[in-house]
């Protein structure tokens, strides 16, 4: 069988609307089972004490892109399939900016906030209301802002694209970084966090 | 010697650095949807290097080459009516699944060209380098090959070079026409030589055919209805 399933028709709309309902409970669960659920150990990422995002996120990018070379590989996915975000450089470290600075006030990022909600904290409710008064608000400025908006257009590239590299260079790459990071993630943890 | 003791962030950092390693030498699957040098491709057109005029595959088969397979995009009814001598049949649709080697040179045909062109870059987005498209595709075949006109008013040396030329046209089971004749003929009025008749012997070896699909042509007979 060859993946991507949906757009190679192997299952409809109400068939992906249900894989998309257990992959979201199954995300949320596991961030609540990381500790994710908790805007306290989200902040501390920001403070240097505690680098668990860093680690569960460097994890769940070397994991799946591990897996997604070794399938397509192996012929089973199809990357040339697989949809890509269309990359928009400078909007897009902007509006990375002012997610960031979101998370470090809010404590949450979009995903974790949902799955605090399910939970039940009240800080996570505020939060989801911050983003549906967020996404109103930029629907109104969006007239205004435009054309920064799409400026700046890469379409839908990747890395090994970008910088004209074999596919498996980039991956071997993105280990060795995540590994070097988790090294140093550790280092900071025990500087500043007193973790041993 | 002894294996120091690693934590279990450690065996998975290892596994993570070998898989990665592994990587390396990784050729993802990128399936039916590909990048094309538009570039390349556009001068390839302009310069005119994928055609193959008529009277040179002709020449190819009367020299029996094998280094090509000659395909006919046709369907297969218009296949079993006519078709080039060691042509294989393919329609359009079936072509991104026909089993071809990436470097094998490949000759397409199709009733006016229009297909073959398609095909071509087809192919050429399949990662095929060698594919070429002849030109005028049938059309230019019967022209050129089969019933070719001779020139009126022609000089000695058009006249030996157009006997050539009529030998070939035979050879292939056509008729060379002259210039009233082809003035004579309605559009479309010419007799398609008949095909899986048996060869005729005075004619040299005829092309060998590209595995399973011979089909040796015959000098033409008078009966008609194989026309095309």
């Amino acid at each position: 069988m060859m993946t991507p399933l949906y757009k190679y028709g192997f299952f409809g709309d109400e068939m992906s609307l249900l894989v998309a309902f257990a992959l979201g409970i199954g995300f949320g669960f596991f961030l609540e089972r990381a500790g994710f659920g908790s805007a306290r150990k989200l902040a501390a990422q920001f403070y240097l004490y505690d680098m668990s995002v860093f680690k569960v996120m460097f994890t769940a990018i070397v994991t799946a892109m591990l897996g997604v070379t070794y399938l397509g590989w192996i012929g089973w996915l199809d990357l040339g399939q697989v949809y890509l975000v269309p990359t928009f450089l400078r909007p897009q470290i902007l509006g990375g900016l002012v997610l960031g600075v979101g998370f470090v006030i809010g404590g949450y990022c979009p995903g974790t906030s949902v799955a605090s909600l399910a939970t039940g904290r009240i800080d996570a409710v505020v939060y989801a209301l911050g983003i549906f008064a967020g996404t109103f608000v930029y629907a109104e400025v969006y007239p205004a802002i435009k054309d920064f908006v799409n400026s700046d257009s890469m379409g839908q590239v990747t890395l090994p694209e970008v910088f004209d590299v074999p596919w498996g260079l980039v991956v071997f790459a993105v280990v060795i970084i995540a590994v070097a990071g988790f090294w140093g993630a550790s280092a900071v943890e025990r500087w500043i966090g007193g973790k041993s | 010697m002894r294996w120091p003791a690693l934590t279990l962030n450690q065996k998975l950092a290892t596994v993570a650095l070998v898989l990665g390693a592994g990587a390396l030498f990784s050729q993802p699957h990128r399936g039916p949807v590909v990048k094309l040098d538009t570039r390349e491709l556009a001068m390839i057109v302009e310069k005119e290097v994928d055609h193959v005029k008529p009277a040179e595959l002709a020449a190819w088969i009367v020299e029996g080459r094998t280094d090509y397979r000659l395909l006919d995009l046709r369907s297969e009814a218009e296949f079993a009516a006519y078709h080039v001598p060691t042509a294989e049949n393919v329609p359009v649709s079936a072509l991104p699944d026909f089993p071809l080697l990436p470097q094998e040179k490949v000759v397409l045909y199709s009733e006016g060209g229009i297909h073959a062109a398609q095909a071509w870059f087809l192919l050429r987005a399949q990662g095929h380098t060698a594919v070429y498209t002849v030109l005028g595709g049938l059309d230019g075949w019967k022209d050129e090959v089969l019933f070719p006109v001779m020139p009126a008013d022609a000089s000695p040396q058009e006249l030996a070079r157009f006997e050539r030329t009529a030998a070939v046209a035979r050879f292939f089971g056509g008729t060379p026409r002259t210039a009233s004749d082809a003035a004579a003929v309605t559009d479309g009025g010419q007799q398609m030589p008949a095909l899986a008749t048996p060869a005729a012997p005075e004619l040299p070896r005829l092309a060998p055919a590209a595995p399973g699909r011979s089909s040796p042509v015959s000098a033409p007979t008078k009966k008609k209805k194989e026309g095309c």
